[in-house]
């Protein structure tokens, strides 16, 4: 009886188990729309990456990896030129024919829909899509729709809650395709936000829910087909593209297969040997393949700036950086060389908020020592002594990934020796800012960064201004309540991103002012990978400021 | 008989109740996790964040919330908080490489313990049997982590014999997926072997003395014989039944270090990232997996025991 | 006498030692036969561990392992020059008459230099490999050996009473028995750990803080707690049937002086049994939990976070992985066998060898 028992049940598990493997071997993918007609002329390139999209449902998200492949896939009124460099920030006209005007003070935007659009699925688009894109970002909710959305337009907080059917705000006219949007105050990063993929134009009906797996079609050069959730997608050539002539968007070259591998070092290693083609580059090449990398691949590899501040918040309320000369101590003792070594070189080292390729940066020497020459302690531990801080305890925040923990080791070391009793809190990835953003914890201070939404100093200072001080999901970690740069972040942020050269000079004033007064510790501009196959055209690649690699610049050699 | 498979029904069901219960309520507990503050991202203001609350039910009392939880995770509509993709999928997207690993080693580990087992059972004393059996600790010795990360280092990157990680499914390409999984099963399955081989060699020696061996010596049986017919077959019900349980559990997704060390993506690896994240849903529908494959397969050890050995029908 | 104990147990994983020995009875051998004259078993068993040579250098092993790590604050003070969280990231270091960068540029950090500074090399944040690795032993070992207290007090207390009163007060216990045994133990450590990080408890009269290692410590020790009290429980469900206990109870001895005064004692050989399996699991489960950031927290050392920071640097700096992990291994190794070997001499039927 024992055996026979044995032997069933051992049949049995066998036949249960062919069953799973070849039934989920088999389905390993849902596709949206037909998919082997349109790629059967271009070719495939694979891009691997470490972390999957958020989202692929442009209403929902809201992270790098998602936005890689959103903004080729769902343009909305306005987007970015395709170019490198600071020529990679400008604004131009997507769906709409020409950049809004703007008018009443800044508080509203007009714009006309190109004639002859088509969503990739054929469908016409209207102008009243453009309203329900933006009501459907309200209701899924996408991550930016308070800030950018409810805050701004006028009717959206209603229609959020509930108590109005539509956004007042927003009037559309399908038959001559103009739109005009009232915002409640004058926001000069308006049309930013209009460029945002979220805002990306949908077709009305597209349901109000995360739709991941099953993109709704949208307006672009490409379009997203062979979903297999966390583990691949599939960027193909939208064959109506060509037809609808939008000047300043290319159409793609070749076709893209997205791997999602958390194994960063693999991907680097197969990007190396060429097994695949792109190295995405929101992911960081570990510092163990670098060299190895830098002499193989010097053709094909190189450090590029994307608008990313890394800095140790500083809390301007509580002992010891209330006082300035604590503060001041940190920053001109600490060690960016040391800290970029432990970010394997890939830091550009800083004293100011603003990054590099943002307007506003400044270039006046820094104001407590130079950066890259290493840190003072003998001077950073004098003026502990002299700010009377001297021995008090501080709690340093940290989060748990490499090498952010490996930063926050080296910073609590540091604070030790210059006189402070410092001991570390590292916290879980996924719930660290929501740590320290709550007030009633009032985090002494920790790691931070901030990665640019758009390209206009308003989305940095926003984490410095007093009325972005919140009880929970706080970014203001210092606290930061300055009378002067309150004032100047009002009237600074109302001038519209056209206009932005004209007021350049004031953000410089601004940022000089901040480092000046030591509210933040920034400690580094991180850089980021371009870095590509043999196989690609590395010169013919567009690394765009807002979005990365520009996977429609991508060409087989 | 019925009575007793009753009663441990009943406590089964308890159990997982409890277990359910406790890992909802442990993740409730942790401070600033609100799932509202996690999905809003760092930019949501309070009235979208009041919105997430309502619209997931996060307002609700927890018991509330429990209900809503475990109806979700049984009717198979329960998503994940972080990426909002459906939880049973993802565990079923992750079987094949976990089941692949899980029996691939469980027959590798049973066989071996049996070998070694009966070895140093007999060889009790010998010179054999100490190495054998420091062999067999030293399985059971590493980390799985640290194992992995040596196979993977000298056999990998050096030798570049085995490849770095990764599941290829079977039916894409079978040589491949043989190739990708050898590593992973050696690592799982001397964690086991240690373990295994000593649980038999211990009750190989309580039967070696039974009366009934004695007997079936007396009858001429040769030593083959009797190891075979007698010994083994008694001594193996005890690995048998542990050997079930520890399937289940890595079935379940008990193999998180393994899999993730080898970057399987099978349900192990998921399980972990679910902790990173800590996905509330994620976490509830992993736990209850390995909760339900253990305490089921125990019930069902209990009952053959109780079948096979009419001296424990304790009730 | 012992009933037979589970060996050293799984990782990560769990089995069913416990399901296996809560119904069963487990074989007795009540007439100690061919036994010399005038030896106990507990002289016996002394004479059968001495035997057993392999065991004993394996016991040996470990204690040098303990007494290095105990060692640690002379070698960091003496030799070393260096504390195990002091970081020395853009510092130089002399090897042969070359200066060498503590931390490349890339992060890589120097390999062993053999000499008293960095003896076996630098860790990613430039701080002293051999110091971190004598500190993190003390930091596991302590781990270990708390849990493993904690795991043997609450398991005998749990044990005796269940099997000892049976009825309700049994059926209680063994059902969060199951509960506990039949969670992940991954997840309970890391939901703790996550919870206490940031908070740390406080239970009026004394708090702990976020970074204590008494949250691993307790964490581990109640994971393995029915491990040892099911076979507790199984062992005292006979022991209680016997006449000893029979006669005790005759006497009119409170149930509390039965408990301790003639159950606690036959469970002697047993407890000592259990005692180097827990402390082997606890050690490597530390390291588990460190793998999964929910063990010993930054910037205090322990083989399993050294292990699992190492884990990140491979192929460049595989010294960091290699010299944790092996240290761990020999501790863990020397203590499985001399556990191992310490269960063969106290278990009777061993008698068979002896007899070759």
């Amino acid at each position: 009886m024992r055996r026979t028992i044995r032997g069933l049940t051992a049949a049995a598990m066998t036949l249960g188990v062919l069953c799973v493997l070849s039934a989920c071997g088999s389905s390993s993918s849902t596709s949206s729309g037909s998919s082997s007609s349109s790629k059967s002329s271009a070719s495939m390139v694979t891009l691997v990456e470490g972390t999957a999209p958020d989202s692929l449902d442009p209403g929902m998200s809201y992270t790098s990896q998602g936005w890689e492949p959103l903004w080729l896939t769902y343009t909305g009124l306005v987007t970015y030129a395709h170019a490198s460099g600071a020529a990679g920030t400008q604004l131009i006209p997507g769906l709409a024919a020409t950049l809004p005007v703007i008018s009443d003070g800044g508080k509203t935007y007009t714009a006309t829909l190109r004639k002859g659009l088509v969503f990739s699925n054929g469908t016409a688009v209207k102008a009243s899509d453009f309203a329900y894109t933006v009501e459907r970002a309200i209701k899924i909710p996408w991550g930016g729709s308070g800030q950018f959305i409810t805050d701004q337009i006028a009717g959206a907080s209603a229609f959020s809650s509930g108590k109005a059917k539509t956004i007042s705000g927003i009037t559309t006219s399908d038959a001559t395709g103009k739109i005009t949007v009232h915002l409640l105050a004058p926001y000069g990063a308006f049309d930013n936000v209009l460029a945002f993929p979220s805002l990306g134009l949908v077709p009305s009906g597209t349901p109000f829910k995360n739709m991941a797996n099953n993109p709704p079609p949208g307006v672009g050069p490409y379009k997203i087909t062979n979903i297999a959730p966390n583990a691949s997608y599939e960027l193909v050539k939208n064959p109506r593209w060509g037809q609808m002539n939008i000047p300043g968007i290319p159409a793609g070259h070749v076709n893209i297969t997205a791997k999602i591998s958390s194994n960063v070092e693999a991907n680097a290693l197969s990007v190396l040997n060429n097994s695949a083609d792109v190295f995405d580059w929101a992911d960081v090449i570990p510092g163990s393949l670098l060299p190895q990398i830098q002499s193989q691949a010097a053709s094909r590899y190189s450090k590029q700036i994307m608008n990313s501040t890394y800095y140790f918040f500083l809390n301007t309320k509580s002992k010891p950086f209330s006082s300035a000369l604590a503060r001041q101590a940190v920053i001109t003792g600490i060690s960016e060389d040391s800290l970029n070594r432990l970010g394997s070189g890939t830091l550009i080292p800083a004293c100011y908020f603003l990054p590099p390729g943002m307007t506003g940066h400044p270039t006046a020497p820094c104001p407590y020592g130079d950066p890259s020459a290493g840190g003072n302690i003998a001077k950073a531990k004098a003026l502990v002594q002299q700010s009377g801080m001297a021995g008090t305890p501080v709690t340093v925040w940290g989060q748990m990934r490499s090498p952010r923990r490996q930063w926050v080791d080296y910073y609590t070391s540091f604070l030790n020796q210059i006189g402070f009793k410092a001991t570390e809190k590292i916290v879980a990835d996924a719930t660290y800012f929501a740590t320290i953003g709550n007030l009633k914890l009032n985090p002494q201070t920790g790691f931070a960064d901030w990665n640019q939404d758009f390209p206009n100093p308003i989305d940095f200072y926003l984490l410095l201004s007093g009325k972005a001080i919140l009880p929970t999901n706080n970014e203001n970690f210092g606290q930061v309540n300055d009378p002067r740069i309150n004032s100047e972040v009002n009237a600074l942020g109302a001038v519209p991103t056209t206009n932005l050269a004209s007021v350049a000079g004031r953000w410089q004033t601004l940022d000089e002012y901040t480092a000046k007064q030591a509210y933040v510790a920034v400690f580094g501009y991180q850089t980021f990978p371009d870095f590509v196959s043999s196989r690609i055209n590395f010169g013919a690649v567009v690394y765009n400021p807002v979005y990365g690699t520009d996977w429609s610049s991508l060409q087989v050699k | 008989m019925a009575r007793f498979i009753v009663k441990r029904l009943v406590a089964m069901i308890a159990v997982l109740f409890a277990i359910s219960v406790l890992t909802f309520l442990m993740l409730e507990a942790i401070p600033n996790g609100s799932p509202a503050e996690r999905l809003g991202g760092r930019l949501a203001t309070a009235a979208e964040l009041h919105e997430i609350n309502i619209e997931y039910g996060f307002n609700k009392p927890l018991y509330v919330q429990y209900v809503k939880s475990m109806e979700q995770i049984f009717s198979g509509t329960a998503y994940s908080y972080s990426q909002g993709l459906n939880v049973v999928d993802q565990v079923k997207a992750g079987l094949p490489a976990t089941l692949s690993l899980s029996l691939g080693a469980g027959v590798i580990w049973l066989f071996f313990s049996i070998v070694v087992g009966t070895i140093t059972a007999i060889k009790s004393g010998r010179f054999t049997e100490r190495v054998l059996t420091v062999l067999a600790m030293m399985g059971v010795s590493f980390p799985p982590f640290f194992l992995g990360a040596v196979l993977i280092y000298y056999l990998g990157y050096k030798a570049k014999i085995f490849p770095l990680g990764g599941y290829v499914p079977l039916f894409n390409d079978p040589v491949q997926w043989a190739v990708h999984l050898v590593l992973p099963w050696f690592t799982l399955s001397v964690l086991f072997i240690g373990f295994y081989s000593r649980v038999l060699r211990s009750t190989i020696l309580d039967t070696i003395n039974e009366d009934y061996v004695r007997t079936a010596r007396a009858k001429g049986l040769s030593e083959r014989q009797v190891l075979v017919r007698h010994i083994l077959r008694n001594s193996l019900i005890p690995i048998i039944s542990l050997w079930g349980l520890d399937l289940a559990q890595v079935i379940g997704g008990g193999a998180i270090l393994t899999e993730s060390i080898y970057n399987l993506h099978g349900v192990g690896q998921f399980a972990r990232d679910s902790i990173a994240h800590l996905d509330l849903t994620s976490i509830l529908v992993v736990t209850m997996l390995t909760a339900v494959a253990v305490v089921v397969l125990a019930a069902v050890v209990d009952v053959l025991y109780a079948l096979l050995d009419p001296r424990i029908r304790l009730g | 006498m012992p009933s037979r104990a589970p060996a050293a147990n799984v990782m990560a994983t769990q089995s069913a030692a416990g399901s296996e020995f809560s119904e069963v009875s487990p074989a007795l051998l009540d007439d100690n036969e061919e036994l010399p004259p005038g030896l106990g078993p507990w002289k016996l068993a002394w004479r059968r561990l001495r035997r057993n040579r392999v065991s004993l250098a394996f016991g040996v092993v470990f204690l040098i392992i303990v007494i290095l790590c105990v060692g640690a604050p002379i070698y960091s003070h003496d030799i070393a020059h260096i504390g195990p969280n002091i970081e020395n990231v853009s510092g130089t270091v002399k090897i042969g008459n070359k200066r060498v960068h503590i931390v490349s540029l890339s992060s890589i950090p120097v390999g062993p230099t053999w000499h008293s500074h960095y003896f076996l090399g630098a860790d990613l944040n430039g701080r002293d490999l051999a110091v971190r690795l004598l500190y993190g032993g003390r930091n596991s070992l302590e781990v270990g050996g708390v849990a493993t207290l904690i795991t043997m007090f609450l398991a005998v207390i749990l044990g005796v009473v269940a099997g000892y009163f049976r009825g309700w007060a049994d059926g209680i216990i063994s059902r969060v028995l199951d509960i506990i045994w039949a969670y992940p133990a991954v997840l309970l450590g890391v939901a703790l750990g996550a919870t206490l990080a940031v908070s740390g408890i406080d239970f009026g009269l004394f708090s702990l803080k976020g970074n204590s290692l008494i949250v691993p410590a307790f964490v581990i020790g109640i994971v393995y707690v029915p491990y040892v009290a099911k076979p507790v429980r199984g062992q005292v469900l006979q022991l209680r049937e016997r006449e000893f206990v029979d006669a005790a109870r005759q006497q009119g001895l409170s149930h509390f002086r039965i408990m301790t005064g003639e159950i606690l004692p036959n469970l002697a050989s047993t407890i000592i049994v259990f005692v180097p399996l827990i402390l082997a699991n606890a050690i490597l489960l530390e390291a588990g939990l460190s793998y999964l950031g929910a063990g010993v927290q930054p910037p205090n050392p322990s083989w399993g976070t050294m292990i699992s920071d190492g884990v990140s640097t491979i192929p460049a700096a595989f010294h960091l992985v290699l010299v944790p992990g092996i240290m761990l291994v020999l501790a863990v190794l020397s203590i499985n066998v001399f556990g191992d070997g310490l269960r063969d001499a106290l278990d009777p039927r061993a008698k068979v060898r002896i007899a070759r």
